[in-house]
């Protein structure tokens, strides 16, 4: 198979396409900029999963790899993206009507962006792919001007972003002063010979710091809500899911596989894990359990949720790293169904304030019950997704004898029970349901979250497809390339 | 023949009819006739269990070397088979007191089949990770019970359960997520055939044991409402809409208990052992602390919710007598207290929707204007009383003989227990039938029960506590040789 045929390529195209299409076409066809966009993101995703979609040009293998952490996750960045347009595309820009077309684009590089960052394997790669993400971002979550609160979300992810990118491109400095490389497996040779220096050591505080930004684990999350609040919804799910996973995926590379996953790295990270596990899951928990706007409340939801994963990634371990992948696509699964219902909550009603699903459960039984089940999927009971994965989380600490972690996480799994049940009360207990006005929801929508929530009990009941995955991602042999390099 | 299919049936049915009720069929005829013909193969797996002691369906799991060794697969043994009764018989009730045109009849009685089949999915469950994920599937259908159709101070109690059992549930996965790691890598299996046999025949050290044990005890003891991981169980039954109240008191608590006895005694013995002093304490809690607590309710649902939680003292006795004469005990104990309890609440419901009220002080008198529905109430009373002919003193009794060796004081407290709950009860049952008829008795909305339509699930209640009084050895018998293996060295 020809190896320029490439998600990254046909992402990077798809979006050039539709730019040109926008701006260049008819009137007639640019109103169906909305369907082509769509049908490229779902026609890449199909492609993704064939694995020729995973030879990788020759040309880029010093920088690239393809591997099987990078086959599973570009599936994964490509689905919030086919998510993500379709909400897009129902999105409400009012005056901004006119630009929707770069709306629809801008999400295609900053998702090429993403599947070379599950393929980067030296952090030069890792810092312009992770630019070709940030610098979308800013644009997207700014991108209704006539809201001042998307464009303070904006300017939040901006300055933030350049803060993050700082701590980066600083770590990479250092590392390549104490290295002399920033390959990750050169890296892993040159310290398994002579040790980690202290330039490594700081190196790698810094890129720990500058990740941090962004999977927003606590003490760095503080633009989290504010951003997710103010970005156009889309852009909230897309930020929430995909570049959170970004950054998970960054974290298992640098400190699960390659570049510092060496024993005695981990030994003296292992303390900073779980401390900022514990703290991300606290304040993240307590935090949301007073929220009363959706996309806030999912936001301090996304950041205890990170916590989690960091507890386990804390644990080291091939079991670690395998718990945070299948977590990632448990809470993919869980979260992208609430924040399209969000999204058609928000084009309703015109906010996302909770009061809106009042009396939701009696006028709208269809979409009520999948986002039940997509809400208790993210509080971890089974008979859901959710539940294998935290049950996958509280077995490495107890594995890894690390009791007060255990203690942390079983209490803030208790809790969150609390931050989940607040809507479903709202939804079914009905307070002054009749002060609501009775909007519907288009009937798409019954379907879409019905499926959901099925998909939800079905992997809860039978999680095999997600220890499946995780093995896959743990795969280190590159996809066979073409001989004849 | 083999009817191993019968037990997948058992869980597809109650689910088949939330289906149809969802799609629109009549929700209380639905609900009712569903959990009826649940009954045939509920017949059908006790007929193969009685005659050839077990009965499975699914993978057995090979010690196998797979990072998470889940199976799907059901059983039914001599223990599971009165709690499956109960469960098929309790839900077929509940789901009889169940009101017609209740507002959103359709989610009620959804809720209602959901606690059903969870707690069916429970007992009938071979691999623990199921048999942990059917216990919850019932926790967000209580939520909504609770809180959509509940009474008083209903949004509290909702809250307050939901919470409760959750944290009692996660203590209890981190028990089983412990019991599981502490095997050698190589041993590993969440089936309790396999995991009992390699623990029969590998015993964990001391320490793990003690501690599994402890983290068991805390995690089903909250679900079982051990002093002191009660205080949910009270006001939450007194809350609950009847049926709901019926389900979690009569069937789900049970759960707790099964759980003890299905992997806390077979797999870590001797920290059970280890640990049965702190087991007495906590029972002695129960039955003295919550005894005198329900001499002080002046609310009907609130006294049968503390005399619910209390009797839970003493079927730990029996858990820790240490013979089989206890536990048989302890498990008939289990099934009349939920027969009772369901007949209790199932009551106490009807009484407060035929009233308005369930303060004793306002029912003077209700046994003149609604014998039947006074009857009922005492047959429950006596029954939770430890009247002989009836379930729970057969059971009482077996647990008081087979403990005395082992705990005597604790046999003694126990025997309070009884007198307390005597005093309880018999006050209730007497200041509704005695004394001038109150005004809310005497209200034209207050009617006794009429015809087979709305007198059939006590009756059913009823039969099935004389009959588990009359003949114990119904409930316990088949258990015998699971009980036996238990106690063996």
């Amino acid at each position: 198979m020809n190896p320029w045929f490439s998600p990254e390529i046909f992402l990077t195209l798809t979006g050039v396409g539709l730019i040109l299409v926008d701006t260049l076409a008819p009137e007639k066809i640019r109103r169906r900029v909305p369907l082509f966009a769509l049908l490229g993101a779902a026609g890449i995703l199909v492609w993704s999963l064939f694995p020729a979609s995973r030879v990788l040009p020759d040309s880029w293998l010093n920088l690239f790899v393809s591997d099987g952490l990078s086959a599973v996750f570009k599936p994964f960045f490509l689905l919030c993206l086919v998510t993500v347009i379709a909400m897009a595309a129902r999105y409400r820009l009012g005056a901004d009507e006119s630009v929707r077309g770069e709306f629809l684009a801008l999400p295609f590089f900053s998702t090429a962006g993403l599947c070379l960052l599950a393929s980067a394997r030296d952090f030069l790669a890792v810092f312009v792919a992770l630019e070709l993400v940030s610098i979308s971002l800013y644009l997207l979550a700014a991108f209704h001007r006539a809201k001042p609160a998307s464009l303070e979300a904006g300017i939040k992810l901006l300055v933030m972003g350049g803060l993050s990118t700082g701590f980066l491109v600083m770590g990479i400095a250092w590392l390549y002063a104490g290295a002399g490389t920033t390959e990750f497996s050169q890296l892993l040779l040159k310290q398994a010979g002579q040790g980690s220096s202290p330039a490594v050591l700081v190196a790698a505080g810094l890129i720990l710091a500058g990740i941090g930004f962004k999977v927003a684990a606590v003490p760095f999350h503080a633009w989290a809500p504010d951003v997710y609040e103010g970005a156009p919804t889309p852009i909230t799910a897309y930020l929430a899911v995909a570049s959170k996973a970004a950054g998970f995926v960054l974290l298992l590379r640098v400190f699960g596989l390659g570049a510092f996953a060496l024993e005695s790295m981990g030994t003296s990270f292992r303390p900073v894990f779980l401390t900022l596990g514990i703290a991300t899951v606290t304040l993240g928990t307590l935090a949301a359990l007073t929220q009363r706007d959706l996309k806030r409340l999912l936001a301090y939801s996304g950041i205890a949720h990170a916590g989690f994963m960091i507890l386990a990634l804390g644990t080291r371990g091939e079991g670690g790293i395998g718990t945070v992948v299948a977590y990632l696509w448990a809470y993919l699964l869980a979260s992208l169904p609430v924040f399209l219902f969000v999204n058609e909550l928000e084009r309703l009603h015109g906010s996302t304030d909770m009061r809106h699903l009042d009396g939701m459960g009696r006028r709208e039984p269809g979409p009520s019950l999948g986002l039940t089940l997509c809400l208790v999927s993210m509080a971890g009971l089974p008979p859901l997704v959710g539940f294998p994965v935290k049950l996958a989380v509280l077995a490495n600490l107890w594995n890894a004898g690390e009791t007060p972690a255990l203690v942390v996480a079983v209490a803030m799994a208790v809790a969150s029970l609390g931050i989940y049940l607040t809507p479903i009360r709202v939804m079914y207990w009905e307070r002054e349901a009749d002060a609501i006005p009775a909007r519907r929801f288009p009937p798409f929508l019954i379907g879409v979250m019905l499926a959901a929530g099925l998909l939800n009990v079905g992997l809860g009941l039978q999680p095999k497809f997600l220890v499946r995955v995780a093995e896959l991602s743990l795969n280190p042999t590159p996809v066979v390339q073409p001989t004849g390099k | 023949m083999n009817l191993g299919l019968t037990l997948p049936v058992l869980l597809l049915i109650p689910l088949a009819g939330t289906v149809l009720i969802a799609l629109g069929a009549r929700p209380k005829a639905t609900a009712l006739w569903t959990s009826l013909l649940n009954l045939v193969p509920g017949l059908l797996a006790s007929g193969c269990v009685l005659r050839s002691g077990e009965l499975f369906f699914g993978p057995v799991s090979e010690p196998p070397r797979e990072l998470f060794p889940l199976h799907f697969s059901l059983g039914m043994d001599g223990l599971s088979l009165p709690l499956v009764w109960l469960t098929l018989i309790v839900t077929w009730t509940a789901i009889g007191s169940g009101r017609e045109g209740i507002k959103r009849e359709k989610e009620y009685y959804i809720c209602l089949l959901l606690i059903g089949a969870g707690a069916l999915g429970a007992f009938l469950s071979v691999d623990l990770f199921y048999f942990f994920s059917f216990h919850e599937v019932a926790l967000i259908p209580t939520f909504l019970l609770v809180g959509m159709w509940g009474h008083g101070d209903r949004s509290g109690a909702a809250w307050r359960m939901t919470i409760y059992l959750m944290l009692g549930s996660m203590v209890l996965l981190v028990g089983l997520i412990g019991l599981f790691l502490a095997l050698p890598e190589t041993a590993r299996s969440l089936d309790w055939r396999v995991l009992a046999e390699t623990l029969r025949a590998n015993p964990l050290e001391a320490g793990a044991q003690q501690m599994v044990a402890v983290l068991l005890l805390v995690g089903f003891g909250t679900l079982v409402s051990l002093v002191p991981f009660h205080s949910w169980a009270p006001g939450g039954y007194a809350s609950a809409p009847a049926p709901a109240a019926m389900l979690h008191a009569g069937v789900l608590k049970k759960f707790g208990l099964y759980g003890l006895l299905r992997v806390a005694l077979p797999m870590v013995p001797d920290g059970w052992k280890d640990i049965s002093w702190i087991v007495g304490l906590l029972l002695t809690g129960n039955i003295l602390y919550l005894g005198f607590a329900s001499l002080q309710q002046r609310d009907f649902r609130w006294l049968l919710g503390f005399s619910s939680a209390m009797h839970m003292g003493t079927v730990f006795l029996g858990l820790i007598s240490g013979t089989v004469l206890g536990l048989a005990g302890a498990l008939t104990l289990m099934v009349g207290h939920g027969l009772s309890a369901a007949l209790g609440f199932s009551v106490a419901g009807e009484i407060s929707r035929r009233t308005g009220t369930s303060w004793l002080r306002d029912l003077g008198g209700l046994a003149q204007r609604a014998p039947r529905l006074w009857f009922y109430l005492t047959i429950a009373a006596m029954a939770s009383i430890g009247l002989p002919g009836l379930a729970n003193f057969a059971g009482e009794i077996m647990i008081f003989f087979g403990s005395w060796v082992a705990h005597p004081v604790l046999v003694a407290v126990a025997a309070w227990g009884v007198v307390l709950s005597a005093v309880a009860m018999l006050r209730a049952v007497k200041s509704l039938a005695f004394g001038p008829m109150s005004p809310a008795v005497q209200a034209e909305t207050v009617t006794d029960l009429h015809g087979v339509r709305e007198i059939w699930p006590f009756a059913v209640l009823t039969a099935a506590l004389v009959v588990v009084g009359v003949m114990p050895l119904l409930v316990y018998g088949p258990a015998r040789p699971v009980l036996e293996r238990l106690l063996l060295p």
